[in-house]
């Protein structure tokens, strides 16, 4: 049961909307309001990144009746026109994160939202490192300089709770049920670290289509693989308890 | 000789997730004999028949058997509480 003093965050990801599904995906919000303060999506919003797949998105989430904040993912990325999507989701009137922090007003509450689309490189001891080839010294850094900017805006961001929206995975629990030999590229434990050292109360991804819903860092912070195939339904809800721990 | 099936069933993949009809990364493509198998699941119909014609053209010879569910994710689920 949800009570009155809790927060409660409706999650989905890679919805992956292709031209054939225009209005599909609007039908499933219906009454969403009544079950949640506010709609994070987890990237992998197209298919394939294109223009027309950006304006169907922000159609489907235009002037929703609860504030929605959203990261692109890898396929949002596919056509080099993610600045253009993001400003489409941001015309309907999306909040769209790029390594940066947005504070939400919902349920009373005051929700600092960090995040961006992350990226991989692997999971401690078994990793790329910044040695060798250019190519693969500047993946890793990418990740780096991703999850620095990450601290730096759980640090910097004034709010009662923070969340953190990602596209890739912080950690390995929620891959499970992907081939191993993938995970480097499902994401980084770089993000992780950098969450645990700024903290906040929930982290969510998607991108690992095959992976488990619930995870945790190695500091202790939940991790949710909100990717639509993981969580089977429209939507997830997360309640957090108002008055923190 | 054939090519050995586990270069065709990678072949089939790659155009899975690069073909701009599809580009579909999470599929799975088993190799039987002459039989490819499509596994996984996606959320429109639309979506599972082109990535048997995609399959279907890159591996014309093989008997195709396209496996790959529709996701219903229609109803919203349970509130999870964390606390
Ligand atoms: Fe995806
Ligand atoms: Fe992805």
């Amino acid at each position: 049961m949800s009570t009155l003093t809790d927060l409660r965050i409706a999650a989905v990801g890679d919805i992956h909307l292709g031209e054939d599904a225009r209005g599909h995906y609007r039908k499933r919000l219906e009454g969403i309001e009544e079950r949640a303060d506010v709609l994070m999506l987890a990237g992998d919003l197209t298919r394939h990144g294109t223009l027309a797949e950006g304006r169907l998105v922000a159609d489907e989430f235009r002037d929703l009746p609860l504030p929605v904040v959203a990261v692109l993912g890898n396929h949002d990325y596919h056509s080099d026109l993610q600045h253009e999507i993001a400003g489409e989701l941001r015309d309907a009137g999306v909040t769209v994160l790029d390594d940066d922090w947005a504070v939400v007003e919902c349920g009373g509450t005051k929700l600092g939202v960090v995040g961006g689309k992350g990226f991989g490189g692997g999971f401690a001891g078994k990793c790329a490192s910044e040695f060798g080839e250019r190519e693969i010294k500047d993946l890793v850094r990418h990740t780096r300089l991703i999850a620095e900017a990450w601290q730096v805006a759980l640090k910097e961001v004034q709010a009662d709770h923070r969340v953190v929206l990602s596209h890739y995975s912080p950690v390995k629990e929620t891959l499970e049920g992907e081939p191993l030999e993938i995970y480097p590229f499902l994401g980084s434990y770089l993000l992780a670290e950098a969450v645990d050292t700024a903290g906040a109360d929930l982290i969510l991804h998607g991108h690992a289509h095959k992976g488990s819903e619930k995870g945790m860092t190695p500091g202790g912070i939940r991790v949710r693989n909100v990717a639509l195939p993981v969580i089977g339904r429209a939507y997830a809800v997360y309640c957090l308890a108002m008055n923190g721990e | 000789m054939g090519e050995a099936p586990q270069y065709v069933a990678a072949r089939v993949q790659q155009a899975l997730a690069e073909d701009a009809r599809t580009n579909e990364l999470g599929i799975r493509v088993d190799i039987r004999g002459d039989q490819l198998f499509l596994r996984g699941q996606v959320s429109e119909p639309g979506q599972r028949d082109r990535l048997g014609e995609v399959a279907h053209e890159t591996a014309p010879a093989l008997h195709l058997h396209n496996e790959i569910r529709i996701l219903d994710a229609s109803a919203p689920g349970e509130d999870e509480h964390l606390d």
